[in-house]
This record gives C-alpha cells, sequence and structure tokens, in this order.
C-alpha cells in the first residue's frame, strides 16, 4: 500500500480545533506541507489543536516542527467523532536556538481517527508549529 | 486580526491598593472599593483592552493575590508562567516602594524565557501631604529596571486605566517580535 503524509490537507485531512488563531498564522498552516508558514499561539498554555483525517489511518512515523515547544502531549482517537481521546506520547522538547524543533517519533499503535496535540509549556511566552506530518497507510474510509 | 490572552499578576505590599486598583479597572472606574478586605488566595479579574491603531486586542487574565505572601509557596504555584507584571507600590510608604525590588525579583524567576515585561504603579497620590516616595526617585528605579512608571489614584480614579493598557501594548510588541523570529526559522 502506498505510504503517504496522512496529515497533508490536500490528502484530505482537516484541523477542526485549534484554542488559538492569528488571522495571519491560521491553524490550517499546520498541514499545508510549507514549513515557511506556522501556527502561533497567542498567549498563556495548555494550547491545543485537533486534526482530523477523514479516515481510519495507522501512522508509523510522525514529524513535529516547531519552535519554543517545550512539553508536547498527543493524543488519538479511533471514534467517527473527535471523542474517546487516549493518552499517546508525550515528549518534552529541546529548546534549539535559530532553528526549527524537528521531532521525528517512530510510532506504535498508531491507528487512529483524530490526532490532538496538546502543548502544555513552552521554552517562551509564545510558541510556533510550522509542520505536522504522519507517515503511514490509510486502512479504511469513514463508512 | 488576533486576541492575545496574557496572565498578568498583580505584585507588591499588602495595603498598596492591588485589589483597589484591579476592580477600578474591571468596573471602568465606576467602582472604589472604600473599605479594606484583606486578599487570601487569589481574585481574577478578566478584561480585553485593544491595541491603539490596529484591529488586535490583549486580554488579560489579572492574578491579584494577597501581598501579605510574599514568602509563601502557594504564589508560587499562583505565579508559574506570568506573562506581564504589575508592581504596585504606595507613594506615602517608603517600605513598600523598598520592597519592590524583592516582589520583581521573585516575579522574574518565574517569567519564561526570562522576559517579563511589567510596569511600576506608584499609587495613592490623594495622599500628597503623607507622600514618602520621591516620583523621579521611582522613575529612575523603574527605568533601571525596564518598567514602564505610572501614579494613580484609585481613591480619585485618576490614571487608573493606563497601566493596564500600556502592559496590553507591551505584551503585543513581545508578539510581534516573537512573530518575526518564527518568520526567520525557515
Amino acid at each position: 500500500m502506498r505510504k503517504v503524509d496522512l496529515c497533508l490537507s490536500s490528502e484530505g485531512s482537516e484541523v477542526i480545533l485549534a484554542t488559538s488563531s492569528d488571522e495571519k498564522h491560521p491553524p490550517e498552516n499546520l498541514i499545508d506541507g510549507n514549513p515557511e508558514t506556522f501556527w502561533t499561539t497567542t498567549g498563556m498554555f495548555p494550547q491545543e489543536f485537533i486534526i482530523c483525517f477523514h479516515k481510519h489511518v495507522r501512522i508509523e512515523r510522525l514529524t513535529v516542527q516547531s519552535y519554543f515547544v517545550r512539553t508536547l502531549k498527543i493524543e488519538k482517537s479511533t471514534s467517527k467523532e473527535p471523542v474517546d481521546f487516549e493518552q499517546w506520547i508525550e515528549k518534552d522538547l529541546v529548546h534549539t536556538e535559530g532553528q526549527l524543533q524537528n521531532e521525528e517519533m517512530v510510532v506504535r499503535d498508531g491507528s487512529a481517527t483524530y490526532l490532538r496535540f496538546i502543548i502544555i509549556s513552552a521554552f517562551d511566552h509564545f510558541a510556533s508549529v510550522h509542520s505536522i506530518s504522519a507517515e503511514g497507510i490509510v486502512i479504511s474510509n469513514l463508512s | 486580526m488576533v486576541k492575545l490572552a496574557a496572565k498578568c499578576i498583580l505584585a507588591g505590599d499588602p495595603t498598596v491598593g492591588k485589589t483597589a486598583l484591579a476592580q477600578i479597572f474591571r468596573s471602568d472606574g465606576t467602582h472604589f472599593q472604600k473599605s479594606y478586605t484583606l486578599t487570601t488566595g487569589v481574585d481574577l479579574v478578566v478584561k480585553t483592552v485593544p491595541v491603539p491603531d490596529t484591529g488586535d486586542s490583549v486580554e488579560l487574565f489579572i492574578f491579584d493575590s494577597a501581598g501579605k505572601e510574599l514568602f509563601s509557596e502557594m504564589l508560587d504555584k499562583l505565579w508559574e508562567s506570568p506573562n506581564v507584571l504589575c508592581l504596585v507600590y504606595d507613594v506615602t510608604s517608603e517600605q513598600s516602594f523598598t520592597n519592590c525590588g524583592k516582589w520583581l525579583e521573585k516575579a522574574r524567576a518565574q517569567a519564561p524565557g526570562g522576559s517579563l515585561p511589567g510596569v511600576l504603579v506608584g499609587n495613592k497620590t490623594d495622599l500628597a501631604s503623607r507622600r514618602a516616595v520621591d516620583s523621579a526617585e521611582a522613575r529612575a528605579w523603574a527605568l533601571g529596571q525596564g518598567l514602564e512608571c505610572f501614579e494613580t489614584s484609585v481613591k480619585e480614579m485618576e490614571n487608573c486605566e493606563a497601566p493596564f493598557h500600556c502592559l496590553a501594548k507591551q505584551f503585543y510588541h513581545l508578539y510581534r517580535e516573537k512573530v518575526d523570529v518564527f518568520h526567520t526559522l525557515v
């Protein structure tokens, strides 16, 4: 089966919730496949966003490109609706002065319909997320 | 358009007028609390301040915590990750001005990224005959600490909005600076 970046909006994915939004840096920037565009938090933590695949997928590798993110929690759901999220990954990231944090994770138990990213804390007053990508396969369409 | 959210901590000795200042700001200058009640724990005042000449605004979450708790562990928790600081003293109390250094140090220790925009507010200017802290002296100290400086009379409802508008503006500029940094990363 073809491996694709499951998060891309061009593959049909969508950000259905974000707790912060600057019109100039909207959450769509997370999944447009372009790390030059980004989503910003706009003050106080935690902050979160939810990506909907509109499909059942199995994720094998997850990459997060960000700046100033300190503690990141990722939950996933396998429901049709964005409910019943279960804790999946929790990571303390390292600050990389002047360059993007590039966090690559080889993951287990990667079946999902939704991913929920929670930025628990940051290294500064604001943080940015430039790209979320998930390598894996499509299992089935939501019926 | 963007609406930022800032955690604002209100610091200073007991009875300098922190709660009265926050409440008069909350009520748009309609409510001066005549009798003193000691704040225990924390009060939260939430108010949105527009940033002039932009369509943007800052929602201030003002954490008004007890002034007697300078050394308590409770305060460490309440003051976690502050975004801006409103440091208040009483112009009739030399001691409350001297203690500002300690409050500032404690607040800065909790700030993310080591920077904490702030204002210094000398309150109770209505008690002119009892003034003990010279305006110029306070201004010089504030300048040295990178704080913007204000004098207010909460009782006379004078200048009570200005410190908060200044905090919103400083936080907004901080956001703009960080966004510029995010642009340079790729």
